[in-house]
């Protein structure tokens, strides 16, 4: 009877319940639509960070705190037995996708056709293994996402930032479009006393005998392990705008062999990591245990970080919607509070002489207040689902329209996608979160109409 | 730092003898053309060329004196000009450059990787201790011109690094057949390929051999940057041992 | 003459004043009387005079400021607010003026809605609201709402309703006071009716002379006091 009197209740005033259940529904839908783009972004970015660089890295212990002033000095030692250690262990194997050794340098990278200089910071790949890699696709997101594979067996290329190449003054020769070249009036250094200085001749004393590469290509110079000058020549097999300016000025993406070649000389050839990407991101926690149980059976002094560790950006990206979705979840709950309030006030003050009645032929105060409560929480669902339904339908026709975005840290657009149904648990989370506050919105009014005094009730026809 | 090209004070006896020389002696013997093995001070000028216009002048006041238990040499070098670096120092130990700025009394460590370029690459050049880090190979005889453009006939030495002390995989040095000058080196990187060329020329006979007043480093890369060193105003003095430290360097009164 | 043992009511020294402001207004004083179980009381008074106080407290839907009120052998000022309200639902029936049915629910559901207060079972409600609302005539329409149905046929509902429990008293303020006098006349030989069939007890507050001739008692009052009780043997 209740139930029958809430319903009827609510639906009696349909207008009014009309614009209640609509603010409680595009409160609703609100958050959802919030949460299903977050989401989705969330996934972009979780999406290419494991694409590029695993779940897992191995590295020596120390390195991960200290080594990136000096990556050659933390190399991992005699890494072709642990990467085989890892791909043989039985509790291991069934759950990575990727086993790989990877090399992190920098240095200072020439052109030697314009004399261009800067520094560089790279990371040296097994082609193989980072092109299994860029195909890790747990969340769906698709493979329109920017990579900056090798694609080639040729250990000698290399990819560049489109900065990098601009920097250097290739991009005439790499006939890149879009790709200024130093002005006629760029500054130039002041040479101090030495301008005062005769200028000299010479001629003859260079050395021609170096061919000059057909491909475009840079110079590599790094300082070795062992401490000496060394320098490559990388051949530029492709150029790729990277997201953000300090990777699209200055990172190069190289051949592990390359790389090693450069860092260790002459000295024994080393990794500074061994890069794991699992198939499902859950794994990660029993991957992380068994290979420090690994390393602690077999002596072995390295140590393993997760994605999140190495990519602050992401935790903190993450933190970022975490804490706007909050945000707007606050402002909508107060709004919704107010509203639902605001219609059960309303109702009492109508039904004054009708609760008097109901409370002479019988009905307890505690009755009377859980008639009004339930009719707050009759809003609450009736709102609450209906914004369900609005975020299902926005999501459908966002998702069919064709929209892009530019995700931040990415260079280029990519079809815009609500993943409504992503998180189930986050919907049916703010429904409940919304019944409730439009249950304990009704909670005052309910109180108020319960402690109603008979006689006065009946008064107020 | 710098490996000054000093002629040897007292160098009377070296052979014009043509016997068969092996390459070790040969090494050993441009090396004292190169510096001496007294501790002495010695003036270097650096001048960096961009297509051969001078781009930048330093002036050094050098301190040097040879570690007989390492068999390596240490050098404190005091900027003289241009006048906004004077009274800096630099300090060469081994394999660690130090760099004091008396405005901070800051002492910082300088790494391989900023050596890559600049007067530090050139200092890196010039201070190689080719008779100890490297094993020579005579290779044969050759003609070719100097820095001068003379020609000179030369014994072609190959010299493998020994060890991770020598900074070049291997570098192919001329010197001239009978006078033990040394001409000319190419210096190669780990990786095979060729990192500088170093020349010595502006002879000055002194002691009865020829010396070499200058020495102009070619950049491999990109040929158009030359670094020039030039040195002068040679004389020995004792030199303490406790300048060549790290410690010492805020105490260090250098004129 | 009817004669009972016992009064269905009981009032002794009963005062009641509301606080208006600072100001206590008295709406009744001393009042004494008793009421005989099933009979028509009337209750004559002009407006003003404190019959719907005097009505209220018969009702227990309030209580007095002083003095004891006896209902049904029970003294109300012994019931708690829940206790009160349960014996309401039991015992107590009640006839607005302004018929007061719920209008979102059906006429059906409007008469069944006080068995559900006393716990009934489902299968019982049924047959006792059914024939409840047949016997006010309105079988045809039990499934109106109150908007769809005329004044005389409002009121019938609000008898069925009073009586569907079989109460012992049944209080009725003014009940054809917004009716036609043929309507009236009808409800009130209804009400005469019912009386007979479930032995409840009925005090009206009213000026309808056709309800005061069919008063088994009178009782008159003036300024919040009682003026004499005549009992008119019918």
């Amino acid at each position: 009877m209740m139930f029958k009197i809430a319903f009827r209740s609510i639906f009696r005033n349909a207008r009014r319940s009309l614009t209640t259940t609509l603010t409680i529904g595009i409160g609703a839908a609100a958050m959802l639509i919030f949460a299903a783009y977050s989401l989705y972004d969330v996934y972009i970015l979780q999406t290419t960070t494991i694409e590029r660089g695993g779940h897992l890295t191995v590295f020596r212990k120390g390195y991960f705190d200290f080594g990136s002033g000096d990556p050659a000095i933390w190399g991992v030692g005699d890494y072709a037995n642990v990467v085989r250690l890892i791909r043989s262990d039985p509790v291991l194997a069934p759950l990575t996708e990727v086993v790989t050794p990877i090399q992190g340098l920098g240095g200072i990278a020439e052109n030697p056709g314009t004399g261009s200089s800067r520094t560089f910071f790279a990371t040296g790949f097994v082609p193989a293994d980072q092109a299994r890699m860029q195909r890790w696709n747990e969340y769906g997101v698709g493979h329109n996402l920017e990579s900056t594979d090798l694609r080639t067996d040729d250990p000698s290329q290399g990819v560049i930032g489109f900065g990098f190449a601009r920097n250097l003054g290739l991009c005439e020769r790499l006939h890149l479009s879009g790709c200024p070249t130093l002005p006629k009036d760029a500054p130039e250094r002041d040479n101090g006393t030495a301008a005062s200085l005769p200028s000299q001749d010479f001629s003859g004393l260079g050395d021609t005998s170096a061919p000059r590469n057909a491909t475009p290509s840079i110079d590599l110079m790094s300082a070795t392990a062992g401490g000496a000058p060394n320098i490559v020549t990388l051949k530029i097999a492709r150029v790729e705008k990277q997201g953000s300016k300090e990777m699209d000025d200055g990172s190069v993406v190289m051949n592990l062999g390359l790389a090693q070649q450069l860092v260790y000389g002459r000295g024994e050839a080393k990794v500074t990591g061994i890069v794991l990407q699992l198939h499902r991101t859950e794994d990660i926690d029993a991957a992380r245990s068994r290979l420090q149980a690994l390393f602690a059976a077999n002596h072995l002094n390295l140590e393993v970080r997760d994605y999140q560790e190495i990519n602050a950006y992401l935790g903190q990206t993450l933190g970022f919607f975490r804490s706007m979705f909050s945000f707007i979840a606050v402002l909508i709950g107060v709004v919704v509070l107010f509203t639902v309030s605001n219609t059960m006030g309303m109702s009492v003050m109508e039904r004054t002489a009708e609760i008097g009645t109901t409370r002479a032929l019988g009905a307890r105060r505690s009755r009377i207040r859980s008639q009004f409560l339930l009719e707050g929480a009759l809003l609450g669902v009736l709102g609450a689902t209906s914004g369900v339904a609005i975020a299902f339908l926005a999501a459908m026709m966002i998702n069919a329209s064709g929209l892009t975005w530019t995700p931040p840290g990415d260079a280029h657009p990519i079809p815009l996608k609500l993943y409504i149904l992503g998180a189930p648990q986050v919907t049916v989370a703010v429904w409940a979160v919304l019944v409730v506050i439009a249950t304990l919105a009704a909670l005052v009014p309910a109180h108020r109409a319960a402690r109603l005094a008979i006689v006065d009730a009946l008064r107020h026809v | 730092m710098f490996r000054p090209c000093i002629i040897a004070l007292a160098l009377t006896a070296l052979a014009t003898t043509a016997q068969a020389q092996t390459a070790h002696e040969i090494v050993a013997n441009a090396d004292r053309a190169r510096y001496p093995d007294k501790p002495f001070r010695i003036i270097a000028t650096l001048i960096d060329y961009k297509a051969g216009r001078p781009i930048g002048r330093n002036i050094y006041s050098v301190y040097s004196k040879l570690d007989p238990a390492t068999g390596q040499f240490r050098d404190v070098m005091l900027y003289v000009d241009p006048p906004r670096d004077a009274g800096k120092l630099l300090l060469l130990n081994g394999p660690n450059l130090w760099f004091y700025d008396p405005a901070s009394h800051e002492s910082i460590r300088i790494s391989p990787q900023q050596k890559l370029s600049g007067q530090a690459s050139a200092g890196d050049v010039l201070s190689e201790n080719l008779a100890e880090d490297y094993t020579p190979t005579l290779a044969g005889t050759e003609t070719i011109e100097d820095a001068g453009h003379k020609s000179r006939v030369c014994w072609r030495l190959e010299l493998k690094a020994a060890g991770d002390g020598a900074a070049y995989n291997h570098i192919d040095y001329w010197v001239e057949k009978d006078s033990f000058t040394p001409i000319k080196a190419k210096l190669y990187a780990d990786s095979g390929a060729l990192l500088k060329i170093l020349y010595y020329r502006n002879f000055v006979v002194s002691d009865g051999r020829n010396r070499p007043t200058q020495a102009v480093i070619v950049d491999a890369v990109d040929q158009t940057l030359v670094t020039t060193a030039d040195f002068g105003e040679l004389h020995f003095q004792d030199v303490p041992d406790a300048w060549f430290t790290r410690d010492f360097l805020p105490h260090l009164k250098l004129r | 003459m009817h004669a009972e043992t016992e009064p269905v009511a009981r009032l002794r020294d009963v005062t009641k004043s509301y606080k208006v402001g600072r100001t206590e207004v008295p709406a009744l004083h001393d009042i004494t009387l008793d009421i005989q179980a099933k009979r028509f009381t009337m209750l004559v008074a002009p407006s003003g005079s404190g019959k719907t106080t005097l009505l209220n407290l018969l009702g227990c839907i309030d209580r007095p400021t002083s003095g004891v009120v006896e209902i049904a052998g029970q003294a109300v000022a012994e019931l708690g607010e829940n206790a009160l309200s349960d014996f309401r639902a039991q015992k107590i029936g009640f006839i607005f003026q302004g018929f007061s049915l719920v209008p979102v629910l059906s006429a059906y559901e409007n008469v069944e809605y006080p068995l559900l207060l006393t716990g009934m079972a489902a299968g019982a409600r049924r047959e006792r609201t059914l024939s409840m609302l047949d016997a006010v005539g309105l079988a045809e329409q039990r499934d109106r709402r109150p908007n769809e149905l005329s004044g005389g046929q409002k009121q019938r509902v609000a008898i069925a309703r009073a009586l569907v429990k079989h109460p012992q008293i049944v209080l009725a303020d003014e009940p054809t006071a917004n009716l036609d006098s043929a309507t009236g006349a009808a409800i009130v030989s209804l009400m005469r009716r019912m009386q007979a069939e479930v032995g409840a007890t009925f005090i009206f507050a009213t000026h309808d002379p056709h309800l005061i001739a069919q008063a088994d008692t009178t009782i008159a009052m003036r300024d919040g006091g009682l003026l004499k009780t005549g009992d008119l043997a019918q």
